[in-house]
């Protein structure tokens, strides 16, 4: 039986680099930050995710197609994104294929970036990053880093499975989350993780231009926000706003 | 001939309807995101993202408007439940700045169409618009207060 998810190399894939995750989530604050990442370091294409499990969708470019989560590259980097919300039953599957893959590559770390969605965003000015880590190190480093840590409650979604299989198989892996919109595009937000992640890989990241292209960016990312939300729904997102037990 | 069918129990069941029921509620969430383009070139509009939200007291009702002249911003009551939300843009924007060469047409103006889930005062609607969201807060009508016994 043919393998249910794959990952087609079309480029040699460098070792030892940094694994960053922008899949569609609230805000699309990753998918955000990690497209403009690819384009301002110049990476190119060197893998695609295909599966069955996905929806029958490509996207074109420039008149050719190309699946629509790709995997980009250069010697320090390997970026995934996805122009197409994952599709909550294959986000188990693709996300183990992802981890399982990058170590293979022996990836030195793996970033999500993402959001953490408040009610009154729109009246917070810069909003803060906080992160998460696959280790007590990793935590202590961001703390040294300046960072907030999230202590206790949920994560729910593509950043929650790649934390959880990494723990499993101690691979080193952090989690940047900015205060987000939920269901509203956040260049800002996706800016300012993009500032902690140049503390954090001591990599110079400059997000003018993401800020001047802000509001072209909420305009065109309209159609990806609602599909991504459909997703966020089947996946209860929302359950990252409860209240853990602790007893 | 007559074959006995296995005794399902209560769990089997449960398992079942269960099934369905995220069947239908899945059915239901695809019906409320209805599959239609976010653009109108007749009108000329993009549809901004908007959401509604109910709270005990008020339903807010927020939109992202990109793009939007702050002074065109219009909120407009159409029927008891039903909201229109217009705002020209700064920019007119072609299928061509999407990269989109298949199609043709041009927008201005930014408009949605957002439906009180339940009853509310539109004439006390309080309306901010911060950080290029559209936030519009209507008190919820109330019924009669029942005694407690």
């Amino acid at each position: 039986m043919s393998e249910l998810v794959k990952i087609v190399e079309k480029k040699p894939i460098p070792s030892g680099a940094t694994m960053l995750y922008g899949l569609p989530d609230v805000g699309l604050v990753g998918l955000i930050a990690t497209s403009y990442l690819i384009s301002e370091l110049d990476s190119e294409e060197i893998a695609y995710m295909d599966s069955d499990l996905l929806p029958p969708v490509v996207v074109l470019h420039e008149g050719l197609p190309h699946a629509p989560l790709r995997i980009y590259g250069n010697k320090n980097f390997i970026a995934v994104i996805s122009e197409l919300a994952i599709p909550t039953r294959a986000l188990h599957r693709v996300m183990r294929k992802l981890v399982d893959w990058g170590q293979a590559k022996k990836v030195k770390m793996m970033v999500s970036m993402g959001g953490i969605p408040i009610e009154n965003r729109q009246v917070i000015a810069e909003p803060k990053v906080y992160g998460a880590a696959s280790t007590k190190e990793l935590l202590d480093m961001l703390s040294k880093k300046g960072l907030s840590t999230l202590n206790e409650g949920y994560m729910v979604g593509p950043q929650a499975l790649t934390m959880r299989y990494c723990a499993e198989k101690k691979i080193p892996a952090i989690a940047l989350l900015a205060q987000s919109f939920y269901n509203y595009p956040d260049p800002e937000a996706a800016a300012m993780v993009l500032k902690e992640l140049s503390k954090i890989t001591e990599t110079k990241i400059d997000v003018s231009k993401l800020l001047e292209k802000g509001e072209e960016i909420r305009l065109k990312a309209r159609d990806i926000m609602k599909r991504t939300q459909q997703e966020m729904t089947h996946m209860k997102k929302s359950q990252e706003y409860d209240l853990p037990l602790y007893v | 001939m007559y074959k006995k069918r296995r005794k399902r129990s209560i769990f089997d069941l449960m398992s079942e309807y269960m099934e369905e029921f995220e069947t239908l509620a899945d059915e239901l969430i695809e019906s409320t995101f209805a599959e239609r383009p976010s653009w109108n070139t007749e009108s000329c509009c993009l549809e901004p993202l908007c959401n509604v939200f109910v709270t005990p007291d008020e339903v807010v009702i927020t939109a992202d408007l990109p793009n939007a002249e702050h002074e065109s911003v219009k909120v407009e009551a159409l029927s008891e439940d039903l909201i229109e939300i217009t705002a020209k843009m700064k920019r007119k924007m072609r299928f061509d700045d999407f990269g989109i060469t298949h199609r043709e047409g041009e927008f201005s103006f930014l408009r949605c169409q957002p439906r009180m889930p339940v009853p509310v005062d539109t004439k006390r609607m309080k309306i901010s618009f911060k950080h290029g969201i559209l936030e519009i807060r209507f008190p919820r009508k109330r019924g009669h207060e029942i005694q407690v016994e």
